[in-house]
């Protein structure tokens, strides 16, 4: 374990370095990450400038909830970037190498690259949770602060779980780009907003079968005492849940591996 | 038991069966259609250590699918590997401390690393210490020139550079086997010359090697054992030497006589056989089939006629010999 | 013109020999307009917003999500892929415009776009009972500035795809321009509801064009004169940007040759 975390460290680090030699595309990342953070605000300012609450949530509550949407999304292309190049690989043969090498090949692939458009999200979502939760009515105490810090390292689990997860789809799927994958975490985009707004089959799905409101309106919901908030606290759960599942669909994929000719 | 042991390895592919242009498209969209192909068709191969094998076979034979099974890559089909005792596929993290793996039309270099971030991250991965891969950096240095392909990204390496860094990060951990896969494809007489320099080199430090490629001046300088496939299936197992033996019928014998003699008397003295007039009017070629003459034969039905001044025999070239196999000329 | 319309059919053929990733992309972006819907069906329960019921509302969500699933099928990256491989090196050898065969490639998706937009259309229909339909007049005008949208998305890309020159990350240019389109078009939100200060810019910028214009169109906001002075706007759009797409790719090509592809 441990060394397989060093050589994920050594190996992000690695293309840190590599990317940061382009200053230029450093900047561009950085500020299109921001873009939409600072879209989705637009887009709630735009509205909340003609409605009070959408389904009880209240211009602070729902820039909160955002936020953390925004914040864990950041994440991915931070930590877990070289997953979106898995379809291409497998697609290209090049996989063969990884599979040769003594590491976790889904270690090798999740840190083949970082995308530093995640720090404009981490900077748009982080401001948008520091000024969301200003405004917000909450009753702080130290376990208000832990568990809430506790449910967003959960939360940020189940993105990067997902990431996996669809991304592996690419074994099954084919081709060169992980359209799967980006159908599923695009989906995910609708957790941005209270999840009440929807029909109880989106409900059901968003908490059963892909659980993207466990990404930001369970916990979020909870911080806020909004109603059933328990259910926020299943967070750390499905998680784990979430990272067996990611390491199982990977593994399975992986059986699938056929390399490519020559 | 041997270093490395396959049994009745079998590969198969499926492929989608679809009919060409737009049609076609749509056609197989509705209607999926499979065919199993054979990459890989049941070859019993064993490796000792120490031994330095040639895979080869006309384009599509299958070797690079038989190094992908070897190496753990793909899962067979049927069939058993074992190399050094594990199972590739299976037993992957053991068996990747043991191997080095070179497919020369790809690279395993991080596109957008300099060389030396490549070759640290594989340090990491095989837990070299920092001595070790010290020392082994300056050997790979010392033949293949590494030091000035260091700070650069491979993605600006030229095909050689790319090649010799591609050598040096499979050897890096001094692997048992090594797995090349067309290690001098695309590359330029000097730099081959240096690759296959290594190879001998790595050779006599004992390392077990098994060498796929076309061009075969690789193979004679490198290998003592040659396997041949076609169609996933292995018609050739044994030394180069025996290889040529048996299938070299045809041997050249260049003669320089004594005194200009017409190659008409030469001919009615030696049935058979063919002889042709070299560059000057005493030089002669004799081409003979050596299951039905020997060179002595050849030389006194010669000698019969004029002395002989020199003489050389060609060796068999092993070109011509795995050109006729890959015809179907000398199958089975 | 036969070598651009076989550019065409090659580029609807490379979209179905990846069916599957070309399905599972509408069904995202069918998930997308779900959730843009149900927002909207939460805002407006109490009444309506701008000037918009939720039944206008369906409908301009419906012509937005049409209006940026035109091009989506070929996409940027394709174009972008071919600069940074090195591959345009070949298209240039090719007796062909440049611009017009990667034109064509682009209009070889709309097939697929044009099924996407009838299932999801057929969709709206059963789901939230309806949808409203321009008169016959207005529908003419929406069809004609609906079929605009596609060379103005195409100059759009092309000129974003040219940014690969100069940088080495098309994903953060791509991302941005995403950004601006959305923001500006009204794609995000009708630009009647922007505050003043988005506006104004969206109002001189090309990009209201590609979803405000056929949603004015199709919703009967703008008729007569009005509208056909939206559609002159749309159609100088298309020629300004496709001409000036010309220029920037003659600069382009120099940085071509500096850098070596
Ligand atoms: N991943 C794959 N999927 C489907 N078919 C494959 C795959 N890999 C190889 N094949 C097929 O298997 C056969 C053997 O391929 P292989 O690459 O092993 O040949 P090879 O002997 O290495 O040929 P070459 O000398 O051209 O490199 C070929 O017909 C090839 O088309
Ligand atoms: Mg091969």
């Amino acid at each position: 374990m441990r060394r397989t975390l060093r050589i994920y460290r050594r190996s992000l680090g690695a293309h840190l370095r590599a990317v940061l030699e382009y200053e230029a595309d450093f900047w561009v990342l950085i500020v299109a990450g921001l873009l939409f953070q600072v879209l989705n605000l637009i887009f709630l300012s735009a509205v909340f400038a003609h409605v009070p609450a959408l389904n009880g949530w209240s211009y602070p509550e729902a820039v909160l909830l955002a936020g953390t949407y925004g914040f864990v999304n950041g994440l991915g292309p931070l930590f877990f970037e070289g997953t979106w190049r898995l379809a291409g690989k497998i697609n290209h043969g090049e996989l063969d190498y990884p599979l040769t090498r003594p590491a976790p090949v889904l270690v090798q692939v999740v840190s083949g690259g970082i995308g530093l458009h995640g720090v404009g999200d981490l900077i748009g979502g982080g401001a948008m949770i520091g000024w969301g939760l200003a405004h917000s009515d909450i009753d702080w105490s130290p376990a208000r602060i832990g568990g809430g810090l506790l449910l967003l390292a959960s939360s940020a689990t189940i993105l990067l779980s997902l990431i996996v997860v669809g991304n592996a789809a690419s074994f099954w799927v084919g081709g060169n780009h992980p359209v799967f994958a980006m159908t599923l975490i695009r989906t995910g985009d609708m957790a941005k907003y209270p999840l009440s707004i929807y029909g109880v089959a989106v409900r059901a799905t968003f908490t059963v079968l892909v659980p993207y409101a466990f990404i930001s309106f369970f916990p979020a919901s909870w911080l806020l005492g909004k109603e059933s908030a328990w259910i926020g606290l299943l967070t750390p759960l499905v998680a784990l849940y979430c990272v067996y599942l990611a390491r199982l669909v990977f593994r399975l994929g992986l059986r699938r591996y056929d390399s490519a000719g020559h | 038991m041997s270093l490395v042991e396959a049994r009745g390895l079998t590969k198969i592919f499926r492929r989608p069966e679809k009919d060409p242009g737009l049609r076609g498209s749509l056609k197989h969209l509705v209607q999926r259609r499979f065919k199993d192909f054979r990459a890989v068709d049941g070859i019993d191969l064993s490796i000792e250590a120490g031994e330095s094998v040639a895979y080869v076979g006309p384009n599509g034979a299958g070797k690079s699918t038989t190094i992908k099974l070897l190496t753990g890559i793909l899962v067979p089909t049927a069939g058993t590997v074992r190399v050094a005792g594990a199972e590739p596929h299976t037993d992957r993290m053991v068996n990747a401390r043991n191997i080095g793996v070179l497919f020369g039309q790809r690279t395993q270099l991080w596109w957008d690393l300099p060389v030396r971030e490549s070759l640290a991250l594989l340090r990491d991965m095989y837990d070299l210490s920092p001595a070790f891969y010290k020392q082994r950096l300056e050997r790979l240095d010392e033949v293949l020139g590494l030091a000035d392909l260091l700070p650069v990204v491979a993605r600006k390496l030229s095909l050689g550079q790319r090649m010799r860094a591609d050598l040096a990060a499979a050897l890096l951990h001094q692997p048992k086997i090594v797995y090349l896969d067309e290690p001098t494809i695309g590359l330029d007489i000097s730099v081959k010359d240096r690759v296959r320099q290594f190879l001998r080199e790595l050779r006599q430090d004992g390392t077990t090697l098994m060498l796929t490629t076309h061009d075969l001046g690789d193979i004679e300088d490198v290998c003592e054992r040659i396997v041949i496939i076609d169609e996933g299936r292995k018609i050739f197992d044994g030394p180069l030497a025996q290889m040529k033996d048996r299938f070299a019928r045809v041997r050249r014998m260049h003669l320089q006589l004594a005194e200009p003699t017409p190659v008409e008397k030469l001919a009615e003295r030696l049935p058979d056989v063919e002889v042709i007039a070299g560059d000057s009017p005493t030089e002669v070629t004799v081409t003979f089939d050596r299951f039905t003459h020997t060179a002595g034969q050849i030389i006194a039905g010669v000698l019969d006629v004029v002395e002989v001044g020199e003489l050389h025999l060609d060796e068999p070239a092993i070109e011509d010999v795995v050109r006729k196999v890959y015809a179907g000329e000398l199958l089975r | 013109m036969r070598p651009y319309l076989g550019l065409l059919r090659m580029s609807t053929r490379r979209i179905l020999t990846y069916r599957l990733n070309s399905l599972i992309l509408w069904i995202g972006g069918a998930t997308f307009l779900a959730g843009s819907l149900a927002v909207w069906h939460a805002l407006l329960s109490q009444g309506a917003i701008g000037g918009y019921d939720w039944d206008q509302m369906k409908a301009y969500l419906l012509v937005g999500w049409a209006t940026a699933s035109i091009g989506s099928a070929y996409g940027d990256w394709w174009m972008a892929s071919r600069i940074f491989d090195g591959h345009v090196a070949t298209d240039l050898t090719k007796p062909l415009d440049y611009q017009w065969a990667r034109f064509s490639e682009h209009m070889g998706g709309l097939a697929t776009e044009f099924i996407a937009i009838a299932i999801a259309a057929t969709a709206i229909v059963t789901f939230t009972g309806g949808l409203v339909v321009p008169g016959p007049g207005q529908a003419l005008l929406f069809a004609v500035s609906f079929l605009l949208v596609a060379p103005l998305k195409f100059t759009i890309a092309y000129i974003t795809t040219m940014a690969c020159f100069w940088t080495q990350n098309f994903m953060g240019v791509s991302w941005a321009k995403d950004a601006v389109v959305t923001l500006f078009s009204g794609a995000l939100i009708p630009l009647a509801l922007l505050p003043a200060w988005l506006a104004g810019p969206a109002a001189v910028l090309p990009f209201a064009s590609i979803t405000a214009t056929p949603a004015a169109l199709y919703l009967g906001q703008a008729t007569g004169w009005e509208a056909l002075r939206l559609l002159a706007v749309q159609a100088a759009w298309v020629l300004v940007l496709w001409w000036g797409a010309r220029l920037i790719w003659r600069r382009a090509l120099r940085a071509l040759t500096v850098h070596g592809g």
